[in-house]
């Protein structure tokens, strides 16, 4: 059944035809209503619910789209809104004028939107920290598909500790794949195991205040924030521990099987923050702001003609890059492994044509502080080039500058060489003259 | 031949405690630098010894530096002032290696207690003494613990500029090991300055008592 809010029919129209079969009627009808919910429906609610507990009750929308307006009972009814009453979210509606009152609602998303504001007059604190998400960000930079509110809380349904439980937590609607591969986690398999200690997404995420780990330099500190104890766990085997984790990110080792790359950040050597797309520059532009990481990548002279340009006499502020190791995609972000599955091979990276070293990124801070990554070519790591413009970043091994082997076996064949060469003439002067001699004693 | 006092104990000591480590952190060097390429061990222990020679290559710096301060033997590595003179001497030492020693002539460089490396000797070791090795040791050391010494390296330039300092030093001793072993070859006998150094005594040939009395 739809309701279509501009001619008086449906709803208001089945009521006024009931008000003509007569009092009596209404008041079996209702009475029969009531019977069917549970006690706890207060009258009003009663009231509402006498329409929108109707199956299959929608109202189309302008843009084609149908907005549902059913609200079965018994959920409602369960839900830690119900004492609310319906009046308490949809202080909008004046019940004598409905629905032929309706405002017009142009799309469902529109009218999502208009329900934040009802959600934030209660949710105040988890209203700001939204706000503050990656969420927020994105439906501020004009994303259409964003989740608000009623996106993860169904607002008739919503029930105390749904959004918290494996089977039920909302993410997992919009990043159905991510949320595959983390079922197939250690952590996933735990917390399904019922060890609550396991992260869920929020965990590490944020329930509101949504972040993107691998959009801040705190990706490792959300691992800490369990594992206390991982720093001194990596300090019994490896070396430079503090630097590793600055420059690995946690999963690039405890998922195995991933695609690993690098990540050259633009940074801000003053602010400490990963730079915003730089205007101007040519290879930081694309139509769409999309990321441009199947573009023939950057060269190692391009790249450091870029620091020279953002760098240029009279910049307040220097540019530098950070590089970072990670996994290719967040999917292989989230397939974490038991830690004695994890990589504990030195040699996995610090090898020549490491696989870690194949794939390269320049990335900048995108519109809600998603990265944008630009492709690079792999010899911005291995080439003289990178000395001055990705100085920060090297793996022993795995990013050596080609040219130093070169400078380096040419000095091993000059040392030996000369030896060599120097010390042959000897043998071959200190035989001439004793055959020299030789001779001039037989003579 | 008159076999002469020249290399004290300590100086016997710091030398081949210095010609080992060289030796071992290149070989560890080049083990962590082309592991995949050589699997002698495994990057883990080479990165362990590669310290841990370091460090002890680092303390016998000092040994050495203390020793030659309060030492009169610190003369050997002080070239003449007198600058004519040295000139003279190193273009005669280098005229000496380029073609005398192909003639046979002798070694124009006499040595003795005080006076034992001839002038392209004294240029040579204390470049090598003075900046190489404790560049090599500096930018070792920041390597070692770059989190903690993250200020210093940020300020020479970064990780990549450090360890570029480190690998062109590490070519240069990849030179100077074999071309320092061929020139100790180079005494009145191929193994003369080899033995000297491992037992102190230097013989000398007859022309070469006067300066060796000293």
């Amino acid at each position: 059944m739809e309701i279509d809010v501009t001619k008086p029919s449906s709803c208001g129209g089945v009521a006024r035809r009931l008000g003509a079969i007569g009092a009596v009627a209404a008041a079996v009808a209702l009475a029969l209503a009531w019977t069917a919910k549970p006690a706890a429906a207060a009258a009003p609610d009663a009231q509402c619910l006498t329409c929108h507990s109707m199956p299959g009750l929608e109202m189309p929308l302008p843009n084609g789209e149908k907005l549902t307006l059913t609200i079965p009972t018994d959920t409602f009814e369960h839900s830690i809104h119900s004492p609310l009453g319906c009046t308490g979210c949809h202080t909008d509606i004046s019940l004598p004028a409905h629905p032929a009152a309706m405002p017009v609602i142009k799309s469902r998303r529109e009218f999502s939107l208009k329900m934040v504001q009802v959600c934030q007059t209660c949710h105040t604190q988890q209203s700001k920290e939204w706000q503050t998400s990656v969420h927020a960000a994105l439906i501020r930079e004009g994303n259409t598909v964003a989740p608000v509110c009623t996106n993860c809380h169904s607002p008739h349904a919503v029930q105390k500790g749904v959004a918290e439980a494996i089977d039920t937590v909302p993410c997992k609607i919009c990043h159905a794949n991510i949320f595959t591969a983390y079922s197939g986690s250690v952590h996933g398999m735990l917390r399904s195991g019922g060890v609550t200690q396991a992260p869920l997404c929020f965990n590490c995420h944020g329930a509101h205040a949504v972040r993107v780990p691998s959009a801040v330099q705190d990706l490792k500190d959300t691992c800490l924030n369990c594992h206390t104890d991982a720093v001194q766990a990596h300090s019994t085997w490896l070396p430079n521990v503090a630097l590793h984790f600055n420059v690995v990110s946690c999963p690039a080792c405890h998922v195995p099987n991933a695609h690993r790359r690098v990540d050259l950040m633009l940074y801000d050597a003053t602010s400490q923050k990963v730079l915003p797309q730089p205007e101007g520059i040519p290879e930081f532009q694309s139509p769409d702001g999309s990321s441009m990481t199947a573009r023939p990548g950057l060269d190692p002279q391009t790249l450091f003609n870029l620091l020279r340009s953002l760098n240029r006499p009279g910049t307040p502020d220097k540019t530098v890059i950070q590089g970072r190791l990670e996994v290719s995609t967040a999917i292989e972000a989230h397939q974490i492994v038991p830690a004695s599955a994890a990589i504990s091979d030195c040699a996995t990276c610090h090898r020549a044509g490491a696989n870690p070293f194949q794939s390269v990124v320049v990335s900048v801070a995108g519109p809600a502080g998603i990265p944008i990554r630009y492709g690079a070519s792999k010899d911005v790591l291995t080439s003289a080039f990178s000395v001055p413009s990705i100085g920060g970043f090297y793996a022993i091994g795995g990013t050596r500058i080609t040219i130093l082997d070169a400078i380096a076996a040419l000095g091993l064949v000059c040392g030996i060489g000369f030896g060599a060469g120097h010390g042959g003439l000897r043998i071959f002067f200190w035989y001439l003259r004793k055959h020299t001699q030789h001779t001039q004693t037989k003579g | 031949m008159q076999r002469v006092y020249i290399h004290a104990l300590p100086v016997r000591i710091w030398h081949w405690t210095n010609a080992l480590s060289c030796v071992l952190l290149a070989l560890t060097g080049i083990q962590i630098r082309y592991i995949g390429m050589i699997n002698v061990v495994p990057f883990r222990i080479a990165v362990m010894a590669h310290n841990v020679i370091g460090f002890i290559i680092i303390a016998n710096f000092f040994l050495w530096l203390f020793y030659y301060l309060t030492s009169p033997k610190i003369r050997n590595y002080l070239p003449t002032l007198h600058w004519g003179r040295f000139f003279q001497d190193a273009m005669r030492q280098s005229l000496f290696y380029a073609f005398g020693v192909f003639k046979g002539e002798p070694n124009p460089h006499h040595v003795s207690m005080y006076h034992q490396f001839n002038p392209l000797q004294q240029v040579t070791y204390q470049i090598i003494m003075l900046v190489v090795l404790p560049i090599q040791g500096l930018t070792g050391v920041l390597l070692w613990n770059l989190t903690g010494f993250a200020g210093i390296v940020d300020l020479l330039g970064g990780v990549r500029v450090v360890d570029t300092v480190h690998v062109l030093i590490f070519a240069l001793f990849l030179f100077f090991i074999p071309f320092h072993a061929y020139l100790a070859s180079m005494g009145h006998t191929p193994l003369a300055d080899f033995k000297a150094m491992w037992t102190g005594y230097e013989d000398l040939e007859e022309d070469e008592r006067a300066d060796g009395a000293e």
